[in-house]
């Protein structure tokens, strides 16, 4: 049976390796005669909250110390409780609001963050619309033989590092390049249309550079879909746009969710693609912060840069939350 | 384009095989420099310097030869690191917040005197710098450093307009020609889109305020105001605020972009087609020009400091001490295209006589020399410049 | 076959050589002998001499795999763990923990490089290979809980139950019967924190150590330094040579089962 496993070639060679493992702890577990360790085994088999907490701890703590503690240093930072003496920082005991009075004084920040979120929703919305043919056909009507070397030839492109393909990208897009070289060879256009330097580049390379995020969740979702669903639907008379609309569709919204904030993330932050292919009026929210971090000297830029940042990070997690709850709702009535 | 390149391949090991295009008639004796080498050696070893077994530098973008770098790597076998940056702003913050450290960085002028008061560098001690002797008198004791206490000098230029002749047909010769976006004749408005201007605060505000009449280093809020008016009325003209690694390539080839404000040798090195690996002293792009506007422009000198928090300090000043070696300058400057001072002597004439390389002495007399600035003073100049950079 | 099927059959192959248009430049650039990267002017080998005698390409490439391996194996089994405890276990703030786990993923990378620089730069910890690896893993966590989750919670849980109805504690049952079921998702999961790790600039290049590159961050460099990126391209030629090389691997292996 296809069961949809198959696709990863490990799984075979390594699910014995599995296996052997853990038979391996299992008897050796068994044949010692409860020594002390065990018995912390057994309380914590025995305790349900003791179980949780063994399993939560290792990347809580981890998380705490290298994740949220780094932003509790900035909001600290933000609020001008450290001075810089040299090479060490002092703790001050002080509250002041400097910083973030002279972020709002800067005028181009709602219209940077404007662009910012217009780049990553065109972003999302055009790799969603490119892979999902391409996903839908891959993971659901190809032979499944083939599946895996699909799915492999469609993340290759993607395993040369990204800067280098951004670079690449701009050969692509010059105005002597290929694109534009085969648009008047073809007589389709008579002057080149200039690429590099707008935000169509920006969009066109971040939906390329970003294009696998979103077709690795919705292959996911619709690899899975069930065959005699759609049959069901199709023998009850749904046409197959019908049937794609009513059925298909919903049931890869998981993955359609996971792929657009796989995508809209980076994409909203991005500071490297602007900076290579875009122009003049493509400062984003991430060439911003980092200018602040960067450019602006001193204590003042770190500070501001802080301030930026937080409140830059506190709008994000809003908005995905309310993405996630409006669309994750639609999941649930779909 | 020119027709024709002769070029000789350079060995370089040891840097004493240097052979520069018989072509150009100009050659330096073996023996000469053999025994400038030994000279040094035994300087060095008199010293009793021991150097550490790493180095980490930290220089611009396009400054310096490499590979011939790597050969002081070898000589002294240790672990050389070198990295870059494209622009001051991104230098400073590096070096004030620390890390990663460096041992020898290359800072202008003011920014490097900033630095020193600041707690930031360390001072250099001359005596572990025997070819400190080879710096010509013109290029010690500078103003910001007259004691040469934390600073060594490593280049100098002028920031000003480089253009490809094939693409924009009238010559510029003033900031006018980028700035005046009133008049439909001017340069920004007949190449809109094919002009950028540096990502740099120091130079981009300091160009607009030349163009204004105004110091470069204004902090006076109103001229500060007008220069950011200027640069944001020019901006969507702009293709982009772009650097060395951007433009050097670009210019060229005249697309997607013609006219860059840039920095003097970064224009040679794009003339003459500038390779690591070959001394060239014919020009390859004759099509590519260099002005530095009529208004006035920013000069600047370039100097190796030691940060304070550098470890390697011995490598670091033998480092300086190889570097301004008189050949070794030299084989930089026929390499990279920058002027660089300790190597005058051997820099074959016909680079020395190049405007573009070697700013003529009737040029200084329009050229701004920074002066140091309180960091008070920084901030309100960079909130000027984030207000261009995010208009 | 129906008529929407070729159309799509068409669309997914033109699609896959479009995102293979820019490598397949990468690859001819690869041979350029131009010192001016920006044009093409002839055939030569030399950037590849040239990549193979650059020491500080490979062992930057080292730098870039060890580093990823090892936030692989940490990120996979944090994640293991995570995902485990939510999917199996009903407690108090499960639902804020997932939204938790969310975060690494969901802020921008460049603010968490920067305010991670910020911290180990206030804490006074000094920036070692260990530094860029933690923040990897920071979030590396997240993607790879998320993967492993959706797994974990699209099997029917009855087969544990089976297993466990069948006399198997919960440790035999999970290597039993989870992990081999899981294992599909885990390799996923390790692909996409593999390559996260791998090809990350931002955060490699904003917590490394002076003179500790991984590949992008020496890609950067060797972009800024000009001229040299031809090498760079002769190495993604050799990058995707190599991959071609695998998948064609799985494909035989395929026809051998």
């Amino acid at each position: 049976m296809d069961d949809g496993y198959d696709w990863l070639v490990s799984y075979l060679i390594l699910r014995p390796l599995f296996l052997s493992i853990g038979d391996l702890l299992m008897s050796r577990l068994e044949e010692e005669r409860k020594p002390f360790h065990i018995k912390i085994l057994d309380r914590i088999r025995a305790s349900k909250l003791l179980k949780i907490i063994v399993l939560l701890a290792p990347a809580s703590i981890f998380l705490a110390i290298f994740f949220f503690s780094p932003f509790i240093i900035a909001l600290m930072y933000s609020f001008n409780m450290f001075k810089q003496v040299v090479y060490t920082y002092v703790f001050v005991p002080r509250i002041s609001l400097e910083y973030y009075i002279r972020l709002l004084d800067f005028p181009g920040i709602f219209v940077t963050m404007q662009r910012s979120f217009y780049y990553a929703i065109v972003t999302v919305i055009l790799t969603l619309l490119l892979s999902y043919p391409a996903a839908y056909y891959i993971g659901f009507k190809l032979d499944p033989k083939y599946k895996s070397t699909a799915v492999l030839l469609f993340i290759i492109p993607f395993w040369v590092n990204f800067l280098l393909r951004t670079y690449s990208m701009k050969f692509v897009l010059h105005d002597e390049g290929l694109v534009n070289t085969l648009l008047m060879t073809l007589g389709l256009i008579k002057e080149p249309i200039r690429f590099l330097g707008t935000d169509l580049a920006v969009i066109i390379v971040m939906a390329y550079d970003y294009m696998f995020l979103m077709f690795l969740p919705l292959y996911g979702v619709l690899e899975k879909l069930d065959k005699e669903l759609l049959e069901a639907a199709a023998t009850l008379g749904a046409s197959p746009y019908k049937t794609f609309l009513k059925v298909t569709l919903p049931l890869s919204s998981p993955g359609i969710i996971a792929g657009s904030l796989l995508v809209f993330i980076p994409a909203v932050g991005e500071f490297i693609i602007p900076m290579l292919v875009g122009g003049v009026n493509t400062t984003t929210l991430g060439t911003l912060i980092y200018s602040f971090f960067i450019t602006v000297r001193g204590e003042a830029g770190w500070g501001i840069g802080s301030a930026a940042g937080l409140i830059y990070i506190i709008f994000i997690m809003v908005l995905s939350y309310l993405y996630i709850k409006l669309v994750g709702a639609e999941v649930q009535f779909g | 384009m020119s027709t024709r390149r002769d070029f000789l391949r350079v060995a370089f090991v040891g840097a004493a095989g240097l052979a520069v295009g018989a072509g150009a008639g100009y050659y330096i004796r073996e023996g000469e420099v053999l025994s400038l080498r030994k000279r040094v050696d035994e300087l060095l070893s008199k010293i009793g310097i021991e150097l550490e077994d790493n180095l980490n530098i930290y220089n611009w973008t396009w400054y310096a030869n490499l590979n011939l770098i790597e050969d002081f790597e070898k000589q002294h076998g240790l672990k050389l690191v070198y990295e870059f940056f494209e622009d001051l702003d991104t230098a400073l913050s590096v070096i004030r917040a620390g890390q990663p450290v460096y041992d020898v960085a290359v800072i202008s002028d003011n920014e490097a005197q900033e630095l020193y008061q600041e707690g930031y560098l360390q001072e250099i001690d001359l005596d572990k710098i025997p070819n400190f002797e080879h710096v010509p008198e013109g290029f010690k004791g500078l103003e910001y450093d007259p004691d040469n206490t934390f600073s060594v000098i490593y280049s100098y230029g002028t920031t000003g307009l480089g253009y490809n002749s094939e693409v924009v047909d009238k010559p510029i010769t003033k900031w006018e020609d980028i700035f005046d976006v009133d008049n439909p004749d001017s340069h920004i408005r007949r190449y809109a889109g094919k002009v950028t201007m540096m990502p740099d605060s120091g130079e981009t505000l300091g160009a607009a305020l030349i163009y204004l009449g105004y110091d470069p280093d204004s902090v006076n809020e109103s001229e500060l105001q007008e220069a950011a008016d200027v640069l944001l009325a020019q901006k969507q003209y702009l293709y982009g605020y772009k650097s060395t690694e951007d433009y050097m390539d670009v210019l060229p080839v005249g697309t997607p972009y013609a006219i860059s404000h840039a920095w003097n040798g970064d224009i040679a090195g794009a003339v003459y087609a500038a390779d690591e690996y070959e001394v060239l002293i014919e020009r390859y792009y004759e099509h590519l020009r260099y002005v530095v506007p009529e208004e006035g422009a920013i000069a600047w000198y370039d100097n190796f400091v030691i940060p304070a928090n550098a470890v390697n300090i011995n490598a670091a000043h033998a480092f300086i001490n190889w570097f301004l070696d008189p050949v070794i300058s030299a084989i930089h400057c026929i390499t990279i295209k920058y002027p660089y001072p300790a190597g005058l002597k051997y820099t074959p004439t016909e680079l020395k006589e190049d405007p573009m390389i070697f700013t003529p002495p009737e040029v200084w007399d329009r050229l701004f020399i920074g002066r140091p600035m309180t960091p008070e003073e920084r901030a309100l100049r960079e909130q000027y410049w984030t207000m261009v950079m995010t208009g | 076959m129906s008529k929407s099927d070729v159309i799509l059959k068409i669309y997914t192959i033109l699609l896959l050589g479009i995102i293979y248009v820019p490598i397949g430049v990468l690859i001819v650039f690869s041979f350029n002998n131009s010192r001016n990267r920006a044009v093409f002017t002839g055939f030569t080998l030399e950037n590849y001499y040239r990549l193979l005698a650059d020491e500080r390409v490979w062992s930057s490439f080292y730098n870039s795999i060890w580093v990823a391996i090892v936030v692989t194996i940490a990120s996979v089994f944090f994640a293991i763990l995570l995902s485990y405890a939510v999917t199996r276990y009903d407690f108090k703030g499960k639902d804020i923990l997932d939204m938790l786990l969310l975060i690494p993923i969901i802020i921008p990378e460049i603010v968490e490089a920067l305010t991670l620089l910020l911290f180990f730069i206030i804490i006074g910890i000094p920036l070692s290979p260990w530094t860029i690896i933690i923040g990897h893993i920071a979030f590396d966590i997240s993607f790879a809980y998320l993967v492993i989750k959706a797994r974990m919670a699209g099997y029917d849980p009855q087969y544990e139950e089976a297993a466990r109805t069948l006399g198997a504690d919960e440790l035999k049952t999970f290597f039993r019967v989870t992990l081999p079921i899981l294992l599909p998702g885990i390799i996923a999961a390790s692909l996409i924190a593999f390559v996260e790790s791998y090809d990350d600039f931002i955060k490699s290049y904003f917590t490394r150590p002076g003179g500790f590159s991984t590949l992008p961050v020496h890609i950067w460099s060797m972009a800024s330094r000009r001229g040299v990126t031809v090498d760079l391209n002769a190495l993604a030629t050799i990058v995707v040579i190599i991959a071609i090389f695998f998948a064609y691997i799985r494909i035989k292996m395929e026809r051998w089962m």
